[in-house]
């Protein structure tokens, strides 16, 4: 009784500590969703956290001091001398703040606490990241025509182009792989294995100079074929590690029992392999699908940004225009290019729950 | 058994993993070895000359070209790439010509591993001059003169411009590209309807801009308004000031061995500038926020309190693209400019200025043409009407600039005494967009002294 009451406890314990961890996890990310509906001169003058209510200084009164106050000399409101270092500042007396409203004017504020609240929300980083910004160019005959960029859309069937390819390819042939390292008996087998694991420890940067000199001989560059090929090398070495612990671990037996009926390799692979690696698979196509979506290197050398091919990742680095000026519409843009992973892990994340190999084979 | 087993394993796996770092190490040495030209500067010599009726570019105007492409590679990404597209439209629907235009903010870098790839496009535009010279020394950039006579680019370009264009090639000088967008950078920024109500007037002298400013502080304003925060750039802005301040307090001699390196950070010269610009930097009364909110302060934002309902500062120093970051809905009424005074009169008011040099990497007639015809004020044409770029070549009309203060600036660089390229960007980069940028962020943000800054810079060079 009291055991199991420990147990609760410590239980308790650790689903707090999780709480607090995600809930620092995602602050940044919900600071991001806030800013992304406040308007641009908003977020340079205050954080986003003030939606939250909270105590600001309010002007309840102005106070008009003589022109010719000299600022560098002391400086006299209501009966009581300052510094201007002082009024920059701020005094604060009796819950009452006197600080500079104007000092080419003279003019100082009489402030005091009140509770407030930002409301000012907009959606205009989002109409502009998916419908494009407008721009209006003179032309040579003297009119001004406004011309309509091309927004997020394009992009992101793009990337989609990119991206499932890119998933499914390089999982397909690694599962195979897998399979012959963990069950397979040919020569030559614990070598090849750990050629694959040494690539692991290859950085991918190595390569781009050479593959992108073949890719031109070949004329590759620019295209989704080469891309998914770029993206299917440079993500083997790892699917292949990660399907092998998981298809090792399944129960020797079940395919010695298969094999007894008969079962050829292809149909041990079909029939069992896949249906119970289902869960690893689910999850390397996790880390893949994300890996190919968030990524900028990969696509910017063997891809490059002319739209046609462009992907999101680096039509929002380009959206912010050639000097930054536009920094705002990357909050909106993040959590546009945001939704695709998450649909996908929210599709796939049961798997990671629900495991098929439970009860098949005892102890 | 197992033992042995297990040493087998292991010395299989140190063989390979030795195997992989062969592989790499290969990688990178067939880098530096396989750096054969991609074309021979000297081969397409044959034109030479540019009579109307040869050249590539009437070629071009005949339809001899149509359907052709060219590709080309920059840092301009959205409304400038937009622009851009837009000023060459006409040409490519006259010449059936396709500019295939790609803009990446990540020009500097990608560049590199392109044209090392094999993979070249056939125009690149740099807006440092520098990291172009690294690949016209390689062999890899195609002389401008072996197709545009001396005559023609003499009549399109000043002779500065010509002179920045010339860099060391594999077997001699080469034009390594042609001018295109420019940009003023000398400029100082005010509120021109607030400046005129207050009363003051536009300083001549340094003498007068630090009157001007004193004047600003008593009346109770901050009178400038400095940011150089630039998110890895952080600290160009703060070069540009240097390089203002250097033009006027030595001479054009010694800022161009101050760019090459000869005149190192530590001299006295060096020093003397960034100490001119701390007279206005650091003092709390003339600076917007102070000397603390400098380094925090974006280089684009740092223009906003200019136009604020009363003004929190007066006047800012920012080349003439500035205007893109103009609060919206201001007009050509609202602001103004005037050039960065003339500190030592002797070297009088020079512009430092900054632009686009594109450079041709492969050699093909159709390729001819287009460069050719960004050596003219047409190619420019929509964009300078559109605002926001000054024209090097001299066929453009100032008719085309939209308002009066564009209009000036192009007149400023074509008629001060000395023009230099913004020196930052031709110093190598571990220099001009490394130890430079950092050193004098460090200083500016108080954590170093201006010795220890000066001495920081200079060791870029040694990299």
């Amino acid at each position: 009784m009291s055991r199991q009451k420990k147990i609760r406890k410590s239980k308790w314990l650790v689903n707090i500590v999780l709480a607090v961890i995600c809930l620092i996890w995602t602050i940044p990310t919900l600071g991001l969703l806030v800013s992304s509906f406040r308007p641009a001169a908003d977020i340079l003058s205050t954080g986003w956290w003030n939606i939250l209510p909270h105590r600001e200084w309010k002007t309840t009164e102005q106070i008009q001091l003589p022109k010719e106050t000299d600022l560098k000399g002391s400086i006299v409101v209501n009966g009581v001398t300052f510094t201007d270092d002082q009024l920059r500042e701020g005094v604060v007396a009796d819950g009452e703040r006197l600080i500079w409203e104007n000092r080419r004017a003279r003019l100082v504020m009489v402030q005091e606490k009140e509770w407030t609240i930002i409301s000012n929300f907009t959606t205009q980083n989002y109409e502009t990241v998916l419908g494009g910004k407008t721009y209006s160019i003179t032309m040579p005959d003297g009119t001004t025509k406004t011309e309509k960029g091309s927004g997020m859309s394009r992009s992101f069937w793009n990337t989609i182009a990119v991206t499932i390819p890119a998933t499914v390819i390089p999982i397909f042939i690694a599962s195979f792989a897998a399979y012959a390292f963990a069950w397979l008996r040919f020569p030559g087998r614990k070598t090849l294995f750990v050629i694959v694991i040494a690539l692991l420890v290859v950085p991918l940067q190595v390569a781009l100079i050479p593959i992108l000199r073949d890719y031109t001989s070949l004329g590759l560059n620019g295209t989704y074929f080469g891309i998914w090929l770029a993206h299917t090398a440079f993500g083997l070495p790892l699917i292949t590690y990660f399907m092998y612990t998981s298809i090792s671990q399944l129960p020797k037996d079940l395919f010695e029992s298969a094999f007894m009926d008969g079962a050829t390799n292809f149909t041990i692979f079909s029939k069992l392999i896949l249906p119970l690696s289902v869960p690893a698979l689910a999850s390397i196509s996790i880390f893949q699908f994300l890996w190919v979506w968030n990524d900028y290197l990969v696509s910017l050398i063997f891809l490059g940004s002319q739209p046609e091919v462009q992907v999101l990742s680096m039509n929002i680095a380009n959206m912010v225009g050639s000097r930054g000026n536009d920094w705002h519409l990357l909050t909106a843009a993040a959590f546009v290019s945001m939704l695709m992973p998450l649909a996908v892990f929210f599709a796939l994340q049961k798997y990671f729950v629900r495991g098929m190999l439970g009860g098949s084979v005892k102890g | 058994m197992s033992t042995r087993k297990t040493k087998k394993a292991m010395t299989t796996f140190i063989l390979m993993l030795v195997l992989a770092m062969a592989i790499t190490a290969c990688g990178g040495k067939s880098n530096n070895n396989k750096n054969e030209p991609t074309a021979n500067p000297g081969k397409g010599n044959e034109g030479g000359t540019n009579n109307s009726s040869d050249s590539a570019l009437a070629k071009a105007m005949n339809g001899d070209f149509k359907g052709k492409k060219v590709t080309m590679f920059g840092p301009f990404t959205d409304a400038d790439e937009v622009k851009f597209n837009e000023s060459i439209k006409a040409f490519e629907e006259k010449t059936g010509i396709d500019i295939a235009y790609e803009g990446s903010k990540e020009f500097e870098a990608t560049i590199s591993v392109r044209v090392n790839g094999n993979n070249a496009p056939d125009i690149a535009d740099f807006p440092q001059p520098g990291l172009l010279s690294g690949f016209a020394k390689a062999g890899k950039v195609i002389d401008i003169k072996s197709f545009l006579s001396d005559d023609y680019l003499n009549k399109q370009y000043n002779a500065s411009w010509l002179d920045m264009g010339t860099m060391p090639g594999a077997g001699g000088d080469i034009m390594a590209g042609v001018w295109a967008r420019s940009s003023v950078k000398s400029l100082v920024w005010y509120n021109k309807k607030a400046f005129a109500e207050a009363g003051y007037t536009v300083p001549k002298t340094w003498a007068e801009l630090m009157k001007l400013t004193d004047d600003i502080a008593k009346d109770g304003d901050p009178a400038w308004s400095i940011g150089i925060e630039s998110g890895t750039a952080t600290g160009w802005p703060a070069t540009d000031w240097m390089e203002d301040i250097m033009l006027r307090t030595t001479t054009p001699e010694n800022y161009d061995k101050w760019v090459s390196g000869e005149l190192p950070f530590t001299d006295p010269v060096v020093k003397n500038a960034a100490e001119k610009m701390a007279e206005i930097w650091f003092n709390a009364d003339y600076v917007y926020g102070g000397r603390k909110s400098i380094a925090t302060t974006s280089f684009g934002d740092a223009v906003k309190p200019l136009f604020d309902n009363p003004p929190k500062a007066w006047l800012h120093r920012q080349a003439g693209f500035i205007t893109s970051f103009f609060p919206e809905g201001l007009t050509a009424d609202d602001y103004d400019w005037f050039p960065f005074p003339s500190i030592d009169e002797k070297y009088g008011t020079p512009a430092l200025i900054s632009g686009d040099i594109y450079a041709m990497f492969n050699d093909r007639p159709e390729v001819r043409a287009v460069m050719e015809f960004f050596t003219t004020g047409d190619s420019l044409k929509t964009w300078i009407q559109t605002g926001g770029v000054t024209a090097p070549m001299n066929d453009a009309d100032p008719s085309w600039y939209p308002n009066d203060q564009e209009r000036r600036m192009a007149e400023f660089v074509k008629t001060a005494d000395t023009i230099r390229f913004d020196g930052s960007d031709l110093m190598p980069g571990a220099v001009g967009a490394g130890t430079f940028w950092k050193g004098m962020t460090d200083w500016v943000s108080g954590t170093v002294d201006l010795d220890t800054a000066l001495k920081e810079i200079q060791t870029g060079w040694k990299k």
